[in-house]
């Protein structure tokens, strides 16, 4: 395991740098951050000597050297929005409240996802099953900004329960909601058909004769079987919400985490704080999709890791 | 059983992150409370963060939230209305402005006098500290002036525009001080009311965002990026003590949740409240800006090159309509200038291109333009208040009029591409143009001159009046020259000229507060009740 987890490290690694290159190529190519810093009146001779200053003038390959040179030394430039600043610096000021959102939210996904999908595989094709099962595609299918607004009218304007932006653990309650509600549908489905599957199978028909009971069946046997599935499409969302919805989330509550900074670094196009968003984002993908590995291999010691 | 119980230890430790986590901010958000009541005594173990006030100023505390976090905290290198927003009330500037925008003392005790055509000469005020207790004088200026020389010249600082006349400055004693410009430059005035003074040692440091020092109101607290910039008053302010003791800042992008964090009572005052929303905010309050939303018609090239089609472009445009539908009513025709009432050179006898279709479509048809093309570029990210109505609204007029408007709305991007693209001008290009300085010269640069990113003309004798007015040492003069510039700008029609749209700022119940023609929300003029 060791050697497997090694391996798919050095993967890893070729995965980030090739996006972090892709990403120093795209921003050059197509944007210009002096736009965004100097006023609207600065004159051209103006935003030229600023380019200049800041290499932007250089030829690319030149550019390139000097980025390639920089980041193996863990400098990953300053940001031109966040002045004066290494852009890692501003990841790493941001990316705590992006961690805690997206950890609270999606234990709440889990925490709801499960008994959801359990409750509803009990009688496939019931009432309780088809309401169920509707829920779960409302929650997917609800656009993030338009819940979040919702829950904010609700809870924020009309019955002051919370207040919105960063502040105690209460302020985390609506946007991690809004960030679960989605991920709780598609993993409440995925819960409801492995175990449909898992309960009609042959195993589970030898523990029902055998005159074990329903709890240590459900529980123990079909639960954990069902966890493939479950644990590949929760990997994803941890990933989709690290990697995508916490930017809306971030923005409607007001929620200052690296979703809201890496949309503000496109607005502006910071080549240096989006390079360090996708580089960061990149490493956590990588370490996720490893620690779904590995949670393959715990549920199921069957599987092999090569 | 046992993978399960690791299942679960994973989960259990992810609680205990996001519940450390949210421990952590639950001890921020103690800190609302106010602070510098340390004694000065302990003051000495945070001296870049905690103001050396002793007693704490008696007074209510209130919470602004701006659009956008500062980008930097230095007063110098970045041109951020975040930053301003707070440095306007911890730093100073030699002159100040009356809410009415007129020019007045502030570190110093009177308007400059002229020594020779460039050096101009300021009395300082006495008795001024900086809230690290440094002593205000002639040096803090001397060092600030060179400060921003030095800035300019090593490309760090994006307020080039706003100070590269200066060449020097000269302590002529401890209380007065002389500043040199390149040429004659009328403007200095203007631009010390924006020059923030910095005391000499931090004149000497790269980067002061961390510790923001001025001899203003306000001194800072503590600053949580992301989060929230506090200050508190300072005991040692040479002005009148504020009634407001603390102010927090947060930072909120949307307009939504601004409005809905100002109704729930978390903020007491909101900056760029909606028109369409001022019903719904508990207090609003509203002022004739400095914002001007034109159309730059290109002079030079095109249908628009024929003065007779851009007079016809202006009176294809229902003024009146545009304010009330686009802005709610929060906005006013413009009176065919681009220069406010309240600045100096504003011409009181230019009025309106009237609203008049039928004239404007006889005027393009004997121009033999009618049913061409015309393109009209604006932005789509929201950039300015609802300027993307504005151009729907204006390519409907001028469809109406009788041509065919290709409208193009890209993102702010691609959109300032088009606006700095002075060699292939398109035929009308939305912008908003602004004053800070709240003097023309600036203005009239970057929106008359040849090498300005907001002209599309190359009149000479205009570009030499606004020259004129900037190097003219007289303010009557000045008004003058630039009245007649205006008119001039007037008459060829460079723009269509829109309307102006007001500031709008909705306040909490409690608020006492009113705006300012140069948009500055200084906290020393703000009060609560109850």
């Amino acid at each position: 395991m060791g050697r497997y987890i090694g391996r798919r490290l050095i993967q890893g690694l070729v995965v980030i740098f090739g996006v972090t290159v892709f990403v120093f190529v795209v921003t050059r190519l197509i944007g210009d951050p002096v736009k965004f810093m100097l006023p609207l009146s600065a004159t051209p001779e103006q935003r030229e000597a600023r380019r200049d200053a800041m290499g932007l003038n250089d030829p690319l390959v030149q550019q390139f050297g000097r980025f390639l040179r920089d980041l193996v030394q863990g400098d990953l430039g300053e940001s031109s929005y966040v002045r004066g600043t290494p852009a890692l610096e501003v990841v790493f000021d941001y990316l705590p409240r992006t961690l805690q959102l997206v950890a609270v939210g999606m234990l709440l996904a889990i925490v709801l996802s499960i008994p959801l999908g359990v409750i509803a595989s009990r009688k496939p094709g019931g009432t309780t099953d088809r309401v169920l099962t509707t829920l779960s595609l409302i929650g997917l299918s609800m656009p993030q900004f338009f819940l979040g607004y919702v829950l904010m009218i609700a809870f924020t304007v009309r019955l002051r329960w919370f207040e919105t932006g960063p502040g105690g653990f209460m302020n985390l309650v609506l946007p991690s909601i809004c960030l679960a509600l989605p991920a709780v549908g598609r993993l409440a489905v995925v819960v409801r058909s492995a175990m449909i599957d898992e309960l009609n199978s042959q195993y589970v028909k030898v523990a029902k004769a055998k005159g074990l009971t329903r709890r240590r069946i459900l529980g123990v046997h079909a639960l954990r079987n069902a966890g493939i599935p479950y644990v590949t499409l929760l990997g994803w969302e941890v990933i989709r919400a690290i990697a995508g919805y916490t930017v809306v989330v971030e923005s409607v509550f007001n929620w200052p985490g690296l979703g809201f900074m890496a949309s503000t670094a496109v607005k502006n196009q910071d080549f240096y704080l989006i390079q360090a968003i996708v580089f960061v984002v990149a490493v956590m993908v990588v370490l996720i999709n490893i620690a779904v590995d590995i949670a393959y291999k715990l549920l199921d010691p069957r599987v092999k890791l090569s | 059983m046992r993978t399960r119980h690791r299942l679960l230890s994973a989960l259990v430790v992810l609680g205990v992150v996001a519940s450390a986590c949210g421990g952590d901010d639950d001890d921020t958000t103690s800190t609302d409370t106010p602070p510098a009541t340390e004694a000065p005594t302990d003051s000495g173990e945070t001296p870049t963060t905690s103001p050396t006030t002793s007693p704490a100023i008696e007074g209510a505390s209130i919470t602004i939230a701006l659009g956008s976090e500062p980008t930097s905290l230095d007063p110098h290198i970045v041109d951020d209305g975040g930053e301003r927003a707070i440095n306007d009330n911890i730093y100073e500037t030699l002159l100040a402005r009356t809410p009415d925008g007129e020019l007045i003392p502030s570190l110093a005790t009177d308007l400059p006098t002229l020594i020779d055509d460039t050096t101009w000469e300021f009395t300082l005020r006495e008795g001024v500290t900086f809230h690290d207790g440094t002593p205000f004088n002639a040096d803090a200026v001397v060092a600030t002036v060179e400060r921003m020389i030095g800035l300019i010249a090593a490309e760090g600082t994006d307020n080039a525009g706003f100070y590269d006349t200066l060449t020097g400055a000269t302590a002529i004693d401890e209380h007065t001080v002389q500043i040199t410009t390149s040429g004659p430059d009328g403007v200095l005035p203007a631009r010390m009311y924006w020059l923030k003074i910095v005391t000499p040692a931090d004149a000497a440091k790269d980067d002061l965002s961390s510790a923001p020092n001025g001899t203003g109101p306000y001194a800072f607290v503590e600053r949580e990026t992301g989060v929230a910039i506090e200050l508190a008053a300072y005991a040692g302010y040479w002005g009148d003590a504020p009634s407001i003791a603390d102010v927090t800042y947060r930072f909120v992008t949307e307009g939504g949740t601004r409005l809905a964090g100002l109704k729930s009572g978390q903020y007491d005052l909101i900056t760029n409240l909606p028109p369409n929303d001022v019903a719904q905010a508990p207090q609003a309050a509203a002022i004739q800006g400095q914002e001007n939303p034109i159309i730059i018609l290109d002079a030079d090239d095109g249908i628009t090159a024929d003065v007779n089609v851009r007079k016809a472009l202006n009176l294809a445009l229902d003024k009146q309509a545009i304010a009330d539908v686009v802005y709610a009513g929060y906005a006013v025709p413009v009176d065919g200038q681009l220069l406010s009432p309240s600045i100096l050179g504003h011409n009181d006898d230019i009025n309106a291109y009237p609203y008049d279709p039928e004239q404007a479509k006889q005027l393009l048809e004997e121009a033999g333009v009618a049913g061409e093309t015309i393109t009209l570029v604006g932005e789509s990210s929201g950039r300015w208040l609802n300027d993307r109505e504005l151009v729907e609204a204006i390519a409907s007029y001028w469809t109406e009029a009788g041509l065919n408007v290709d409208l193009q709305t890209p993102e702010f991007g691609a959109y300032l591409d088009v606006l700095f693209d002075r060699s292939n001008r398109a035929d009308a290009i939305f912008v908003s143009s602004s004053n800070d300085l709240l003097d023309p010269s600036r203005q009239l640069n970057t929106y008359y001159s040849l090498s300005g990113v907001g002209s599309s003309n190359s009149n000479a004798e205009l570009q030499q009046l606004v020259a004129d007015g900037q190097s003219s040492l007289d303010a009557d003069e000045r008004a003058t020259i630039y009245q007649e510039a205006v008119q001039i700008a007037y008459d060829e029609a460079y723009f269509a000229f829109l309307v102006s749209n007001q500031d709008l700022y909705g306040l909490s119940e409690r608020m006492e507060w009113t705006p300012r023609v140069d948009s500055k929300l200084l906290v020393k003029e703000m009060s609560v009740n109850g």
